[in-house]
């Protein structure tokens, strides 16, 4: 009896919806409908911020780097690194050397194997770095320093003796920020490539320690 | 004992609203403040400060629901804020979504994003691999001026056992389905190649010639900036001797959106 009454009751409804509307929409069906569906609200306004980005390190280092069989020479240099998040950064470097004297040639006596020119030594290399620990370093008692340790790797160039050698880059770095521009880093590299000075083709591993100097901007 | 409880009530409160008063004092802009920061009021229930442009940094402040930030700087994903009373450090920009400029506006930080495909913007990218056997290693720039369209200034570097080359190239990419995951694109382009012969093995003198590129590769979005890259291209050097020379190239690399 209930179920017979719903339906009916339903049907109704339906019956008058249908006369309804056809009458609704011709009597004036903007002023009506729109009374009821547009909201009340006035559109909200956004604006894009014109903060300025500030991704871009600069920094400049000098440093030791050993190249085998030819000793441990001081090594200058300029880097340019963009942030790409708190994680990863990308960097470009290059940096400048001058071979000593390999023990071959200080052994035999003879006649050097590299003219001095040919003992200038330049690298550059495009490398990925990955902010593995940011956190604080802790200085005597006043001071909590920024900080980040990192790894980093890359690819590059390597040129001396009038040949180029191309060079994969490993190593692991510390950045201590003092402000927020300017940060003091330490930076310790493999350059691993291959020459072929000595007669045969070896590949060399070659350390590197450099302390450096950046700013951002 | 009644009242002189109700008497030291009095006098806490007095010595609150004292105190209240003093910090509403306080509330003057910091001084280190540069000109046209952007001023503007939080929104969300609170707003975290740290004080380094990283989540391993400690949070040492909180900004409340009303409270006043200048925008000072980005950094990545952070944003450096001075605070009243003279706090200053660093917000992530997502913790920014409710923020409300003098004239009660929304204020969104821009971050560059790939997946905007409709946005211009510049990308930066570096790249390894192998240039016909040798290995090379290469820095791209490139400019996306619609969606499917982009252009690209191209340096890779090569450095082989019979020889070592330089290329620079002007490129053209056309991505055809740029909302892709993992998107295609095809590449049309021309530059110089440099090939200078190792001394050692042949005598022969460097070469300058003009090459014709072509290329197919994909790209796939680590994050909202970050993009894997891999690519197969086609150099084509048109030579002063007899024969044209055919180069292939493999390439694996990055892309950053700057």
């Amino acid at each position: 009896m209930e179920t017979w009454f719903r339906r009916l009751s339903v049907a109704a409804a339906t019956v008058a919806a249908l006369a309804a509307t056809p009458a609704v929409v011709a009597q004036d069906g903007d002023d009506v409908l729109g009374d009821i569906i547009s909201p009340d609200l006035e559109r909200r306004e956004i604006r894009e911020s014109q903060i300025d980005s500030e991704n871009i390190e600069f920094s400049t280092f000098a440093g030791v780097i050993n190249v085998e069989d030819f000793g441990s020479n001081a090594l200058y240099g300029a880097a340019l690194a963009y942030h790409i998040n708190e994680d990863v950064f990308m960097e470009a470097a290059y940096g400048e050397t001058e071979l000593g004297e390999s023990s071959f040639e200080r052994l035999s006596g003879s006649a050097p194997l590299l003219t001095d020119e040919q003992r200038k030594l330049s690298f550059y290399n495009l490398s990925l770095a990955w902010n593995l620990f940011p956190g604080e370093y802790f200085v005597f008692g006043d001071w909590a320093l920024n900080s980040s340790l990192y790894l980093i790797g890359g690819v590059g160039n390597t040129s001396f003796a009038d040949e180029e050698h191309f060079t994969y880059n490993v190593g692991a770095g510390a950045r201590v920020l003092a402000n927020d521009w300017l940060a003091v880093r330490l930076d310790f590299r493999d350059h691993i490539f291959e020459h072929e000075i000595f007669g045969e083709a070896q590949t060399t591993h070659n350390l590197s320690a450099q302390l450096g100097v950046s700013f951002f901007f | 004992m009644l009242r002189v409880c109700s008497r030291f009530s009095v006098f806490c409160i007095a010595l609150l609203l004292m105190c209240s008063g003093v910090s509403a004092r306080s509330l003057a802009a910091p001084e280190e403040v540069p000109e046209g920061a952007e001023l503007v009021t939080v929104g969300s229930p609170f707003v975290n400060i740290y004080t380094g442009p990283g989540r391993g940094y400690p949070i040492f402040h909180v900004a409340e629901y009303g409270e006043q930030l200048w925008l000072l700087k980005r950094r990545t994903d952070w944003v450096k804020v001075a605070a009243h009373r003279d706090k200053s450090g660093w917000v992530r920009v997502a913790d920014l979504n409710e923020i409300y400029g003098e004239d009660g506006e929304l204020v969104r930080v821009p971050l560059p994003d790939f997946s905007d495909v409709e946005s211009q913007h510049f990308h930066l990218g570096f790249s390894y691999g192998d240039f016909a056997g040798a290995n090379s290693m290469g820095a791209t720039l490139g400019y996306r001026f619609t969606r499917n369209l982009s252009v690209e200034l191209r340096a890779t570097q090569a450095v082989g056992d019979f020889s070592d080359s330089q290329t620079y190239q002007l490129a053209v990419l056309h991505q055809p389905y740029p909302h892709w995951r993992l998107t295609p694109y095809f590449m049309l382009g021309t530059g110089i190649n440099l090939t200078s012969p190792n001394a050692t093995i042949v005598a022969t003198s460097d070469r300058r010639d003009t090459a014709m590129l072509t290329g197919v590769g994909v790209k796939t979005y680590l994050s909202r900036r970050f993009a894997l890259r891999a690519e197969y291209a086609n150099h084509y050097l048109l030579t002063s001797r007899e024969n044209n020379q055919e180069i292939v190239e493999w390439k694996l690399g990055f892309d950053v959106y700057l």
